[in-house]
């Protein structure tokens, strides 16, 4: 039986942090979570997290959104060598695909036919707003109103919408059912599954 | 029911305002830009309609006309309110109610009504000055809002206004309330008799709400168990808790070793619970950790629930916090800038201003899109 592995986290937002922490193994032990919303501070804190990693490991999720690959985005972001305790992984596009992946999950969550969801979400364009799609055919009208945003608003999401999406991660969210409908997140859970940290002596 | 639109004119710092406003309303704005003179409206109405009340105490707890008046206005101006009142915020507008003040020029310069109006709908049902009135003007010095006996065809404005809460806790003040004696200010907005208040609630009521206070201080104090209320052998009201360490029954706390953030958090929540009118927040971010913060809008919205009518119990709160306004699932609509200028401060809902809009739908939230107009430098070179 191996170690545990110590290691820190770098996220966007919320939810990228609650699909982490479920989609993690249990040989993980989660330090403490970087995050101060949007991607911008990880972009500009991403050379500080390579050079920590040397001491202790960094899980770093960053979405694609409408970037041309995932490591075309790690060359712009990191033009120096990855340190390999650094795993530095990109969503395509948004962490919201990895949610929507779990299909008859989420389906049940909102209360919609399981067949409105794509097979392979990782082809979804937008999937936040594929999602808050969803949820406007969502038969719960709390769910509705937490999720969608108010009419006329200038407002992306609802005003509940991390709470709702968080808890249905934290509850139901299964990562090897997702894993089938998203190959970013098959790779990702690959990648941390094979992961041994190296240490310096 | 909510106030869904507010016009004031010569009402402290703001010389006009127009706006409507929902079921969450953020004030965001400089220092010294008039917030609390903002809330301080529906708190006026509060005072006149409660017991013990009326507009001569209301206007005399407040200094006199002088002291309400914009100091911007132009000469002979009265100071002016009207607020509509809507059962929500997508509902037709229920109850409009307006008044005029103004102080005499001359002689014991007492404080008079220009006018009182009520409209049911679109109906308008009072109209003052009336003839008697004109005959007895000393009518003029007391609202019929104020009054039972006159303000029975529109008692729900004079119910909604009298159970209108306003919290700006101070934990200092709750953890020592007999050190502050004096008759208390009413309403009770610093929370001096914050301890009582829970008491006297009702015991299953009480023990509800404080069970779900204590849920979501799971989080932000993980080792604060088993939230309750007792007296002391004098009859004192008391919050205990349970503070959890290494020994396996840990040790029992009251609110004089709570902390600020604690204690804070607590009165919020309190207050978010309690009753299903108007709530008046300022500043609910001080003290607080900046990842509860953040979660405080969501919270706000979850809360504001009713479980009875499905209705949302509207919320007005000042903040200054980049991440409470860092939600995304707030919108421009939600927000209200104040932005002082030499005629007095002007008040716009966010989403109304172009460039705002531009911002919001570009992505940015209302920290990054608002925030930075509200921000003013401090010269720091006089203190060198």
């Amino acid at each position: 039986m191996s170690l545990s592995i110590p290691i820190n986290l770098a996220v966007e937002d919320d939810l990228s942090e609650a699909v982490l922490t479920k989609m993690l193994p249990a040989r993980y032990d989660v330090g403490v979570c970087y995050k101060k919303g949007g991607f911008g501070y990880l972009k500009k804190k991403i050379r500080g997290f390579n050079d920590a990693s040397n001491s202790m490991p960094f899980l770093v999720l960053t979405d694609l959104d409408m970037g041309e690959c995932a490591p075309v985005l790690i060359e712009e972001w990191l033009p120096v060598p990855v340190h390999h305790n650094l795993l530095f992984r990109v969503t395509v596009r948004e962490v919201e695909s990895w949610v929507l992946a779990d299909h008859d999950r989420f389906a049940k969550f909102l209360g919609i036919r399981k067949t409105l969801v794509p097979v392979n979400v990782d082809t979804i364009d937008d999937p936040k707003e594929y999602l808050i799609n969803l949820a406007r055919g969502s038969r719960s009208r709390d769910l509705r109103e937490d999720i969608v945003p108010a009419k006329g608003s200038t407002a992306k999401q609802g005003p509940g919408y991390n709470d709702r999406l968080v808890s249905f991660v934290r509850e139901f969210w299964d990562p090897c059912e997702a894993m089938r409908n998203s190959p970013s997140l098959a790779r990702t859970i690959r990648a941390v599954e094979n992961f041994q940290p190296e240490w310096d002596h | 029911m909510i106030v869904s639109h507010i016009t004031l004119k010569n009402w402290r710092n703001f010389q006009s305002v127009d706006v409507d406003l929902g079921n969450r309303v953020f004030l965001v704005g400089p220092n010294a830009s008039g917030k609390s003179n903002f809330l301080d409206v529906f708190r006026f109405l509060r005072d006149i309609t409660n017991p013990g009340g009326g507009l001569q105490k209301a206007i005399s707890d407040r200094g006199g006309i002088p002291k309400i008046r914009c100091l911007a206005a132009r000469r002979e101006s009265d100071v002016e309110i009207e607020v509509s009142l809507a059962e929500t915020a997508t509902k037709e507008t229920s109850w409009r109610y307006a008044i005029g003040i103004e102080q005499e020029g001359h002689g014991h310069r007492n404080t008079y009504l220009t006018y009182e109006q009520v409209w049911e709908g679109n109906q308008q049902i009072l109209n003052r000055p009336d003839n008697a009135d004109e005959k007895d003007r000393l009518r003029l010095t007391q609202t019929n809002l104020e009054q039972i006996s006159l303000n029975q065809p529109f008692r729900d404005i004079s119910n909604f206004f009298d159970s209108v809460q306003y919290l700006h806790l101070v934990p200092q003040l709750v953890r020592y309330p007999h050190a502050f004696p004096g008759p208390g200010i009413p309403g009770d907005p610093y929370g001096q008799n914050f301890l009582e208040r829970v008491a006297r609630t009702r015991k299953d009521t009480r023990q509800a709400r404080l069970r779900k206070i204590e849920e979501a201080l799971r989080v932000a104090v993980p080792h604060l168990k088993q939230l309750t209320d007792i007296k002391d052998k004098s009859g004192i009201p008391h919050l205990e808790a349970t503070y959890k360490h290494w020994r396996p029954k840990g040790a029992k706390q009251r609110e004089d070793q709570f902390s600020d953030g604690t204690l804070r958090l607590i009165g919020l929540l309190w207050a978010l619970l309690d009753g299903d009118s108007l709530l008046l927040l300022e500043e609910p971010e001080l003290s607080l950790n900046s990842g509860i913060v953040s979660k405080l809008p969501a919270l706000m919205h979850q809360l504001q629930r009713q479980k009875r009518s499905r209705q949302r119990r509207q919320v007005i709160l000042s903040t200054h916090s980049a991440d409470l306004l860092s939600d995304e699932g707030i919108g421009g609509e939600e927000v209200l800038i104040l932005s002082p200028s030499a005629e007095g401060t002007g008040v716009k809902v966010a989403s109304s201003i172009r460039e705002i809009r531009d911002l919001l739908e570009g992505g940015l939230s209302i920290a990054d899109a608002v925030l930075p107009r509200t921000v003013r430098q401090m010269e720091l070179g006089a203190f060198k």
